[in-house]
């Protein structure tokens, strides 16, 4: 990625600091990192790919990546299939997160199997922006 | 002629049903499931499946209009037995529309720990129905299987009880005001603790490897996700909810592995594990989804703060068999 779409994508997001931009650019595509996940970018199909374990002290991380990865309006793919754990936090800011959106879809990929069944049970399966989808990860 | 005069009140009717044998089993249900039926009133009846194949034959073709549901699967958790009634009175009752149901949810097989949350379960029936639209729920009690404590339980947490065909108004229910209130009754001290930690909330990644490593321990490697994903509900209220922090303490008993929450916080909403979170929410969800991963949630509100205690069986459970002998 050269400077000038870091810069095409930090108009389009409307706001991240372009110093950020950078650093995820010289992280290889890393958008958020902290002890127990990290969140970088993916290309084709355009998304985010989350490693590691979210709970309530890290669970601001999803709307931070995807501010930070400059998504646009269209579908955003988030690969899930590195995911060893994921409480109600994390999967209420994937809600809130696809709810906020005006248009375009959050399409959730490689869902652990367990993660699926909780959204079932705590009925936050049948959202119309957030799309489960039942493939392995999305890369 | 029906010996089940229909409730004059239009409420919520919460009675026991004792009985002695197959005789008065059948006679205490039949008719009433028949009365439903004939009336065009939705009926559920949440039964061990030995039970449901005996109704179905007694009560022939009436059977067609019945929802049947196996109580060892409903009720293997008490307190999943509340939604279920829920689900059944939301989608059948209509406007104002009766609806009949039968759930037995305490047999002898019970072990203490369920007996007990069957018993709270029994009393928060009371608040769950008791304000909202006119229902019928029959709880049959095997008055020659079941302690004599167990039956003088039931006469504090039905209004109603019906005994030898013959019915009469509780004169120790416990009313709905006390069917509510917290539930202090203490907790066994476990046997051998074999794990044990303070946590803050910088703790959670190893309150959860803490757990993951005793459910491999004590076997029960499949299903040590759903426990660490439970427990981490748990400590999670803790940390936000419940003064911060808490402590975990972990054992093992013959049948299951046990872990415990103890924290500073209150509890003071009786049905909030028990109630099917809304969508797109905010509203609470963790207490919920324990109940739908673990085999048995025991939450007491002490005077020095809140328990949870979440149980995870080692073994399969037993196939139940509750149907009484014939005299």
């Amino acid at each position: 990625m050269g400077v000038a779409d870091l810069l095409w994508n930090y108009w389009a997001a409307g706001g991240s600091s372009i110093d950020d931009r950078l650093e995820a650019a010289r992280g290889g595509g890393i958008v958020y990192a902290d002890k127990h996940l990290v969140v970088t970018r993916t290309e084709a199909p355009i998304g985010l790919y989350f490693a590691g374990e979210i709970d309530v002290t890290n669970s601001h991380a999803v709307a931070e990546s995807l501010c930070n990865a400059a998504m646009d309006d269209a579908d955003i793919h988030l690969d899930l299939s590195g995911l060893s754990f994921c409480d109600i936090s994390g999967i209420r800011s994937l809600v809130d997160a696809a709810e906020a959106r005006q248009t375009g879809r959050l399409m959730l990929h490689g869902l652990p199997d367990l993660l699926q069944t909780v959204m079932n049970v705590i009925g936050w399966s049948d959202l119309p922006n957030l799309q489960i989808c039942n493939c392995r990860g999305a890369r | 002629m029906s010996t089940f005069p229909a409730p004059s009140a239009e409420k919520f009717r919460h009675e026991a049903l004792l009985y002695a044998g197959w005789a008065e089993f059948v006679a205490g249900t039949v008719p009433f499931i028949r009365d439903g039926v004939r009336a065009g009133e939705p009926v559920l009846v949440v039964e061990s499946v030995d039970k449901i194949e005996m109704l179905r034959l007694a009560l022939s073709d009436d059977a067609d209009a019945v929802l049947f549901a196996d109580m060892a699967e409903v009720g293997a958790n008490p307190a999943r037995i509340i939604p279920a009634w829920h689900d059944f009175v939301s989608r059948h009752g209509g406007t104002g529309r009766r609806l009949r149901g039968i759930g037995e949810p305490i047999w002898k097989g019970r072990s203490p720990d369920e007996l007990i949350e069957c018993q709270r379960h029994e009393s928060l029936l009371n608040v769950a129905f008791g304000h909202g639209q006119p229902w019928w729920l029959l709880c049959p009690y095997d008055t020659e299987k079941l302690d004599e404590a167990v039956i003088e339980e039931a006469r504090r947490s039905h209004e109603f009880v019906t005994e030898h065909s013959h019915v009469q108004t509780s004169n120790i229910f416990r009313g709905l005001e006390a069917s509510g209130a917290p539930f202090d009754v203490p907790l066994p001290e476990p046997g051998t603790e074999i794990g044990r930690m303070a946590f803050g909330p910088n703790d959670l990644a190893a309150v959860r490897a803490m757990v993951a490593r005793h459910a491999q321990a004590a076997g029960i490697e499949a299903r040590a996700a759903e426990l660490v994903t439970a427990l981490n509900e748990v400590a999670t209220n803790s940390i936000r909810h419940g003064g911060g922090n808490g402590t975990l303490r972990v054992w093992q008993e013959d049948s299951a592995l046990v872990c415990e929450v103890r924290d500073r916080g209150r509890f003071d909403r009786p049905l909030v594990d028990r109630e099917r979170p809304a969508p797109s929410s905010s509203a609470p969800r963790g207490l919920w989804l324990a109940n739908q991963l673990c085999d048995l949630v025991q939450i007491r509100s002490l005077p020095d703060g809140t328990v949870v205690r979440l149980h995870m069986r080692r073994r399969p459970q037993q196939h139940l068999r509750v149907v009484p002998e014939i005299n």
